[in-house]
């Protein structure tokens, strides 16, 4: 007789806690979290199996986010898995380790999973998308602001380098138009130094006063 | 003399690089694939080649001609032929003054586009975070994050023409780095401008040809290429069909503006034109079929590229709604599990109706696409897809800044050539006159810069330089054959060549090129009235997406100013040498009862 209320009470307090378990974790309750792994597709050929080895860890890994968000004592009994499919896709409750058959708020898994959802798409090495919590969307990385915008920087520069080429185009205008009017001034010197020699030249036969009429003075005679 | 001391080209090989430069443009990449693919696909070339030999050809001759011959800009040359028809050149010159406002815009884009291309991820790759970081910008996606970039980062469009914002920053020093770089280009006129050409006329092909071979080893290019070679000739029964080849001939030649009278009235008075004429026709054709190639190679990447990421979404969806495993369904078999659940579990099918989307491939492909719209966003959405994004990017605008660039050297100088002829402008030196042109279309054109500059960019680019290009074109060709005489033209011909212009080139100019011209003139007026208030397109930013949208009254106003102003110039200027004549007259006469009076008084006294 002792034996069998022995046995009974050993039933009851192994099966009672998954017993209680299975009734915790109902799918689309208010309090349930549904996860969809999409390990194939983000590791390709080396992906791995989902077994119980992985539910395992991503026990321990939930554990982990909840105790570091509401810093109590979470065990790896109080993440509840349940209506597991092909997929790869499954419903979790999260019970509070002070009273095992209350279920912790959805709102306080949704932060704590965001808060470390880093940590948790590690352990899986998995990613935002791969490793999808339905309905907790993730922060996204903040977008790097570089100080300057790297497009100003190439503009700066293609804008020099054109401002560089105008000013040497039009300088080395300028400076062949001086050479030229250089050249006609000395030019025009010439000229008028060869008259002179010339004129010089007949004068200086003092035979009589220089005509001056059938020189090669043109400069006179033109209009 | 005067005639020796005009600026001519180096060597007749810059002639016609200039030529190339200026013909093989922007049109040539986004304009001609549009057609081909709205009209037939290969079948198209049928009519265009055809225009080619009937229009294009000839008339590039006939301005080249007058170019050589008269040794003047435009208003000058027909000045020379006729004092009454000055304004045909002056009307070249307005139309080349609106098409210089608004052409140098493009360029900022590309520049724009350019300088984005130097980072690490491409900013039309992904929506930009919004400010919660919850998700992307609800703008981006609606619409895609190459419309977005364009729309909004680039253009910062407001949501119509009536309203307006500030200047865009970023786009206006694109756009002053666009006007110094054509200052560059043109300071010492065609000294400096020669040398240019060698390089914006042949670098697009290099780029064109890396982009070739790129474009074939695509995923997916096949199915456009292949796309575009099947010829739809039931297209060729519809008349819009020979219209837009003719229409597309006549532009993407750039005849009407000057820039052809221009440049050849640079050349040496023996220059053999004729040859030139046709094999800068050819290349110009030739580039438009080869860039055709290039873009339905892209076309059909694009394509399948989003046809594929259609797959994949659904696949997800399917995955997802029914728990099935990951590697259940495959790309190969997704219709097959279609159909399959839709028996099984039509309910839930129904529920994700609106969510499951349809994927096509001959839908993705059938989006034609033109203009800015297929350079900026089809393009770049392709690009951001391939394999070293950046490196594409780069070369890619910047073979459309060449392009553009080189047409633009084209534009300016249609202006400044016939300013110079006159005596008043010629005491300034080229670098004064050419900065001042620049300088006021830089400020004029900074309009376009502002949040609803694109819409009065579209403005520009469907009526600014349209219609009055018909019109001037074909008084030209009538005024030569009919006017000035076929025969005298012949005899310049023979005089400049060497041989008389054979029976082919006389019978399109005296007639079958006219009665095109005249043609395609009634076309479009009768469009114009038919199509009832002019449209344009409207970004609207809740829908993501354009919409068409009439033009306010102020927007129409302007249109008809656009097209009066140019045309107008041809009347009113004969009506102004008209004036002046006869004020020069009646000063004669009086001059001469004067003369008369003094004489007979003199008599009088002697009597």
């Amino acid at each position: 007789m002792l034996k069998r209320i022995f046995l009974v009470i050993c039933f009851l307090v192994i099966c009672l806690p998954s017993a209680l378990a299975a009734q915790l974790c109902i799918p689309n309750a208010p309090e349930a979290c549904q996860v969809r792994l999409s390990i194939k597709t983000a590791l390709g050929e080396k992906a791995y199996e989902w077994n119980e080895h992985e539910k395992f860890l991503f026990r321990a890994a939930m554990a982990f986010a909840m105790r570091k968000h509401k810093e109590q004592e979470f065990s790896l009994s109080d993440i509840i898995l349940c209506n597991e499919t092909v997929r790869v896709s499954f419903w979790f409750v999260v019970t509070s380790p002070l009273n095992p058959s209350v279920l912790v708020e959805r709102k306080d898994i949704e932060k704590a999973v965001s808060k470390f959802r880093h940590r948790i798409n590690g352990a899986f090495l998995l990613s935002d998308t791969t490793l999808e919590f339905v309905n907790i969307y993730p922060t996204l990385a903040a977008p790097v602001v570089p100080n300057t915008p790297p497009w100003l920087i190439v503009f700066g520069v293609v804008i020099g380098l054109i401002g560089a080429g105008i000013v040497f185009l039009l300088t080395s205008t300028i400076v062949q138009k001086r050479r030229k009017k250089q050249q006609k001034a000395e030019e025009g010197d010439e000229d008028i130094e060869e008259l002179e020699a010339k004129t010089v030249e007949n004068g200086s036969t003092s035979e009589g006063v220089y005509n001056t009429t059938f020189s090669d003075d043109d400069r006179f005679t033109q209009m | 003399m005067e005639k020796d001391t005009r600026d001519k080209w180096d060597s007749p090989t810059q002639f016609v690089l200039a030529c190339v430069s200026y013909a093989v443009g922007l049109g040539n990449v986004w304009r001609f694939p549009y057609l081909c693919q709205m009209h037939g696909g290969g079948g198209f070339l049928i009519p265009y080649l055809l225009m080619l030999l009937l229009e294009g050809v000839p008339l590039f001759y006939l301005e080249l001609a007058i170019g050589q011959k008269m040794r003047l800009g435009s208003i000058g040359a027909w000045t020379a032929i006729n004092p009454y028809l000055g304004g045909l050149g002056l009307a070249s010159v307005v139309t080349s003054v609106y098409l210089c406002l608004y052409y140098n815009i493009i360029n900022a884009w590309s520049f724009w586009y350019l300088f984005h291309s130097f980072q690490d991820a491409l900013p039309w790759a992904a929506c930009p975070i919004n400010a919660n970081r919850t998700g992307p910008i609800e703008e981006c996606e609606r619409a895609t994050p190459t419309q977005y970039f364009f729309y909004r980062e680039t253009l910062n469009i407001s949501s119509s023409i009536e309203e307006n914002g500030g200047i865009h920053t970023g786009q206006a020093l694109c756009f002053l780095l666009a006007w110094l770089i054509t200052y560059l280009f043109i300071v010492k006129g065609v000294k400096s401008t020669g040398k240019v050409v060698y390089f914006t006329a042949t670098f697009p092909y290099v780029v064109l040809l890396i982009y070739l071979i790129r474009g074939i080893t695509l995923h997916g290019a096949i199915n456009g290429v292949k796309y575009m070679f099947t010829p739809r000739m039931e297209q060729l029964a519809n008349p819009t069909t020979w219209i837009n080849a003719a229409t597309q001939i006549f532009f993407s030649l750039g005849l009407g503006f000057g820039s052809l009278i221009a440049f050849a009235s640079y050349n040496q008075y023996h220059n053999n034109f004729e040859r030139q004429a046709i094999v800068v026709s050819l290349i110009n054709s030739g580039t438009s079929i080869f860039s055709c190639i290039v873009t339905f190679a892209i076309y059909g990447f694009k394509a399948t590229v989003n046809y594929e990421n259609c797959l994949e979404r659904t696949r997800t969806l399917l995955l997802n709604a029914f728990s099935l495993a990951e590697d259940s369904i495959t790309m190969d078999n997704i219709f097959e599990w279609v159909t399959k659940l839709n028996t099984t579990y039509p309910e839930q099918i129904a529920d994700l109706q609106d969510k499951l989307e349809v994927c096509n491939l001959e839908r993705e492909l059938n989006t034609a696409v033109e203009g800015t719209g297929l350079a900026f966003i089809v393009y770049s959405e392709a690009i951001k897809n391939m394999p070293l994004p950046q490196l594409w990017s780069v070369l890619y605008f910047f073979m459309l800044l060449l392009l553009g660039m080189g047409s633009m050297l084209g534009n300016v100088t249609a202006i400044i050539t016939p300013l110079q002829d006159f005596k008043v402008v010629s005491h300034m030196s080229h670098e004064l006159l050419n900065g001042v042109v620049c300088l006021l279309c830089f400020l004029l054109g900074l309009g376009f810069t502002t949040t609803s500059g694109n819409y009065w960019f579209a403005m520009f680019n469907d009526y600014g330089a349209t219609f009055s290009l018909l019109f001037i074109v074909l008084i030209e060709v009538t005024i030569i054959s009919y006017y000035y005489g076929i025969k005298r033209f012949e005899k310049d011909i023979e005089d400049m060549l060497g041989h008389r212009p054979n029976w082919y080139w006389k019978i399109m100019w005296a007639g079958v090129s006219p009665l095109l011209l005249i043609g395609l003139f009634i076309f479009y007026i009768v469009n114009y009235i038919q199509g009832g208030t002019p449209t344009y397109q409207a970004w609207n930013k809740d829908l993501g997406k354009s919409e068409q949208t009439d033009y306010p009254g102020f927007g129409q106003a302007f249109i008809g100013l656009l097209l009066v102003s140019s045309v107008s110039c041809i009347p009113l200027t004969a009506l102004y040498v008209f004036c002046q004549k006869r004020g020069q007259q009646k000063q004669e006469k009086q001059q001469r009862t004067v003369g008369t009076a003094e004489a007979s008084g003199l008599d009088r006294e002697e009597n």
